[in-house]
């Protein structure tokens, strides 16, 4: 197949290999919404296939944007998010439609409509990041800007926020409502990139003697951390959201270690870290109380314990391969015994109605995204470059984990989300600019001519 | 942006730092995974039949549930329909109220009813693998049948012979384990909780009832054993080496009179002043119940044995069993001597099942199987067998807790325990235990509880002791005296058991 350019306009980049992704992305959803839909009618039917459809027009309508546009970027991510994001859909249209309702103009939505919404928004806004985007001047050269508008959305939050379940996460915006630590999470990225890559050499090689071997960077090119280790602490304290605190840290801990090379600098971070949240434990009720559900939820199964038990069993009864989906979830008395199932608990959920085997996939999917950002760290022309798409990637696969081993009762559960699959505006349309900016910056350049060249090395080039 | 330059680590390229970091996260990944491998897998059957998970819960509004039936095929649960087609619960018989507990749409479930409540809704299959499987087949829309060990007939006549009385009986096979009795009174009416017309005033009487008859004393609840306790003290002396049957104290008629001193404490023993001045060895002892040479005996075993020959029978956790069970104790645990003695005192008294010992009944009744059935004690079963609406049987294995001592030393205690029923002097306690044609083993308790009540009336004890097919338990609250209560009840039960034996 031969394509040609219109004039004035790139010329097209076929992308075969996303192209065969995406139809195993399909097969796979379509397959799944005829699973629910012959679970719940009792013939064969296939689910919501409106909504199947339109989603998956619109994973089609992004990869020809991508190959109209001729860059050749990264072919593995839109398939996997596209699987995840569907995964979450398949989901929203399996759970009862009135855990969410909004009403807009004079239509009522339910969950699987509004999660649809955002899916296709956050899918247009990937495309048309990762098209758009050709420089990450704007990021890097503002980076104290970026900071500043972090923390302004922090205080905002922390001033006009909206108290859910204990912890101050959301900013009413007329009749959206947002959360901005969904958003901060980038505009931190941003910043410890920028910061870090240009503070390299001083934080690994003008080492202070501490105590032994032990060495530290000096202590004034310590001071991002240690602002950053007050702004984990101050998010727990503050915001009562241990999942971001942590989040924002182990990413920081991550992109500190990709710069400095110096595992004792994390080993130190992690150990400060936990001190400061033990000494909170203890201080704060919200996080002690987190505490003492993870160690034992069944010493108040029907009161504080009772959402973490409920998810357990829920992983429980799934097994090895899953009831399927539509057959889990058991309600009684129209009760699901997961209230918050659709945000906090989606792979409790998935963990019923896949089994075991849906959950390693699906754990499988986030580290192919974490593989992908850290090859396209690795072959990033500069480091800033390097450090921004490791720690978007990272910012994926590190939140899956938190609320993954938190679903799981293997840390302390926290109220983050799981990407692409939990329900929620906020963090779908930021994780969709993650990906659009993680495509962008895997931009390989402009194909080759007739005139085969040798092959580009992976590692940095030398500017 | 690139700094140009050799040497330090902060000039080097992130290539490799990235493939560690890759390394790290992958390991997270997995250690998640492994995570879901531990509740999806290993615990799997363990949390979705809980009688709370919402699974069975739902369950139990769609599936007919299984019946259960006793030994002989009796019926001892099965279902009936309202007036609104609701399915509800009713079983044969009040006697049954302790182990069958009960089912309520309004006041969840107890007893057998909540423990195997995954298998009589038929959400059975019981490795990940079966479980994975049954995927493929239509959901029950019938739970599977429960055959159990039981014997109506022998249930119902320990409740009879309890009478108003509040106590337990627990009977069972010694060579299987096999639970032929487990009553417990006052009983309740399961039926009239299982019923929605009637479960609100059945449930209300149940609880307001001051003898707790919600309490399935048989495996809930924990008695003082007083000399009914001695057999453990010589299993315990015995499988140490501390004792054999020669044991005897040349102290011990002397102190009959005044009184063993141990630690400053005097220790009086004022029941068989009629052996006078004879020097008992063990079999004597055991005959005539004596305090003085069982505490003597305790002392010359010490704690660590006695403890470790209790936790061998089962003290200290909870008897893997069909129902769950209440943990018997030798001592309260945290004393400063070895097995948790607070001193010599509490170890000589516990030594005749005082102190601060405390079992359950079905701790008791496999202190005597085990005696039975040659020093290995039986694990105990009440389900037998599921029955699947099909008709496909699945058995349940008889199984051991192991052996707790020899059988040559069990053949000697046996011994001792049939002079205890039949001796010249072991009659003037416990002739009510005797069955005609048939050898009964046994010894009885009287358990002091301090304060002015009757004492808790004993008796532990198999029978034939040639050939043990059944051992027992009986506890009798205010009983009186072990023999005067609980040793003619088991007297009478094992009579009509051997009547009833082709």
């Amino acid at each position: 197949m031969t394509v040609t350019a219109l004039p004035g306009f790139p010329r097209p980049v076929p992308r075969w290999r996303e192209l065969g992704l995406l139809a195993v992305v399909a097969v796979t959803l379509l397959l799944g919404g005829l699973s629910l839909g012959t679970t719940r009618t009792g013939s064969l039917a296939l689910a919501h296939p409106a909504g199947l459809a339109t989603y998956l027009g619109a994973l089609a309508a992004v990869h020809l944007a991508l190959v109209l546009a001729g860059r050749r970027v990264d072919e593995v991510l839109l398939p996997t998010v596209g699987m995840l994001g569907g995964i979450g859909l398949l989901l929203a249209e399996r759970l009862p439609q009135d855990l969410v309702v909004q009403r807009v103009g004079s239509a009522t939505l339910g969950l699987a409509s509004l999660q649809l919404i955002w899916l296709v928004l956050a899918l247009a806004i990937a495309g048309s990041v990762a098209i758009a985007v050709r420089s990450d001047r704007w990021l890097r050269v503002y980076k104290y800007s970026w900071a500043a508008l972090g923390l302004g959305l922090l205080l905002l939050t922390f001033v006009f926020g909206r108290e859910v379940n204990g912890s101050i996460l959301t900013l009413d915006l007329g009749p959206v409502s947002w959360q901005p630590s969904e958003l901060l999470k980038v505009i931190l990225v941003v910043f410890f990139a920028a910061y870090l890559a240009e503070n390299r050499v001083l934080l690994a090689d003008a080492r202070v003697h501490v105590a032994g071997r032990l060495t530290l960077p000096p202590a004034p090119y310590l001071l991002p951390a240690a602002l950053m280790l007050a702004l984990a602490l101050g998010i727990v304290v503050i915001q009562r959201d241990l999942g971001a605190a942590l989040l924002f840290f182990s990413v920081f801990l991550c992109l500190f270690y990709l710069a400095s090379g110096s595992k004792v600098d994390v080993l130190v971070g992690i150990a400060l870290f936990l001190l400061g949240f033990a000494v909170l434990a203890l201080v704060f009720a919200t996080a002690h109380e987190r505490v003492a559900i993870w160690l034992d939820p069944w010493s108040d199964p029907l009161g504080t314990g009772y959402q973490t038990i409920q998810a357990l069993h829920a992983f429980a009864r799934g097994g090895l391969l899953g009831t399927g989906l539509g057959a889990g979830l058991p309600a009684v008395a129209g009760q699901l015994p997961i209230p918050a199932v659709h945000t906090d608990f989606p792979l409790a959920a998935l963990g019923e109605e896949l089994g075991m085997t849906g959950v390693v996939a699906i754990l499988g999917c986030y580290l192919v995204i974490v593989a992908r950002g850290l090859r396209i760290a690795a072959g990033a022309a500069d480091d800033v470059r390097a450090l921004l798409a490791a720690g978007l990637a990272l910012v994926i696969g590190v939140q899956a984990v938190i609320i993954a081993a938190g679903n799981l009762k293997l840390i302390p559960l926290t109220g983050i989300t799981l990407p692409f699959i939990s329900y929620g505006g906020s963090s779908l349309v930021v994780n969709g600019l993650v990906v659009g900016l993680l495509l962008a910056f895997s931009d390989r350049g402009p194909a080759p001519l007739a005139e085969p060249r040798p092959a580009r090395r992976l590692g940095r080039q030398q500017a | 942006m690139t700094v140009v330059g050799t040497g330090g680590r902060g000039q080097r390229p992130l290539g490799g730092r990235v493939v560690r970091l890759g390394i790290v996260l992958a390991i997270a990944f997995g250690g998640v995974a492994l995570g879901a491998g531990y509740w999806q897998v290993l615990r799997a059957d363990d949390l979705s039949h809980d009688p709370t998970d919402a699974g069975v819960i739902a369950a139990a509004r769609s599936t007919v549930r299984g019946r259960i039936l006793d030994r002989d095929g009796h019926v001892l649960a099965t279902n009936r329909r309202d007036t609104s087609g609701e399915l509800y619960r009713v079983y044969a018989d009040r006697s049954l109220s302790a182990p069958l507990g009960y089912v309520s749409s309004l006041y969840g479930s107890a007893g057998l009813e909540a423990a195997d409540a995954s298998v009589l809704l038929g959400l059975g299959g019981d490795d990940a693998l079966s479980r994975a499987l049954a995927k493929f087949r239509a959901p029950a829309r019938r739970g599977d049948d429960l055959r159990t060990s039981l014997s109506l007939t022998l249930q119902r006549l320990a409740v009879r012979l309890l009478g108003a009385d509040r106590g337990a009986v627990v009977a069972l096979d010694p060579r299987t384990g096999d639970v032929l009795a487990l009553a417990s009174t006052p009983t309740f009416d399961a039926s009239g909780i299982a019923d929605p017309a009637t479960a609100r005033a059945a449930f209300a009487a149940a609880l307001d009832d001051p003898g707790q008859p919600l309490l399935d004393r048989a495996t809930q609840g924990l008695y003082v054993p007083g000399s009914a306790f001695k057999i453990v003290t010589a299993i315990a002396g015995f499988s140490s080496g501390a004792i054999n049957a020669a044991t005897a104290f040349p102290q011990q008629p002397g102190d009959e009179t005044t009184g063993l001193l141990v630690d400053g404490f005097r220790i009086v023993d004022g029941h068989h002043l009629f052996t006078g001045s004879e020097v008992l060895d063990f079999a004597r002892a055991t005959e005539v119940s004596c305090n003085i040479w069982y505490a003597l005996a305790g002392l010359r075993t010490g704690g660590a044995a006695m403890d470790a020959a209790a936790r061998r029978l089962g003290f200290g956790a909870p008897i893997p069993f069909d129902l769950p069970t209440a943990i018997s104790q030798l001592t309260n645990g945290g004393g400063p001597l070895a097995g948790g003695f607070a001193d010599d005192v509490e170890l000589a008294n516990a030594a005749y099942g005082q102190g601060e010992v405390l079992v359950t009944p079905l701790q008791m009744a496999l202190v005597a199987a085990t005696v039975a059935n040659g020093g290995v004690e039986p694990r105990p079963r009440l389900v037998t067998a599921l029955v699947s609406p099909s008709g496909a049987v699945g058995n349940v294995p008889a199984a051991t807790l192991g052996r707790v001592l020899s059988a040559q030393d069990a053949a000697t205690i046996a011994g001792a325990m049939v002079q205890a029923v039949e001796g010249v002097d072991g009659q003037k306690f416990t002739a009510g235990a005797q069955v005609a044609g048939v050898t009964v083993a046994g010894k009885t308790g009287t358990a002091q509880l301090g304060g002015t009540g009757e004492p808790n009336s004993w008796f532990i004890g198999f029978a034939p002791a040639e050939a043990p097919t059944i051992a027992l338990a009986v506890i009798v609250e205010h009983g009186g005296s072990g023999g005067s209560r609980a040793a003619p009840l088991a007297g009478d039960l094992l009579r009509a058991y051997f009547a009833g034996q082709p």
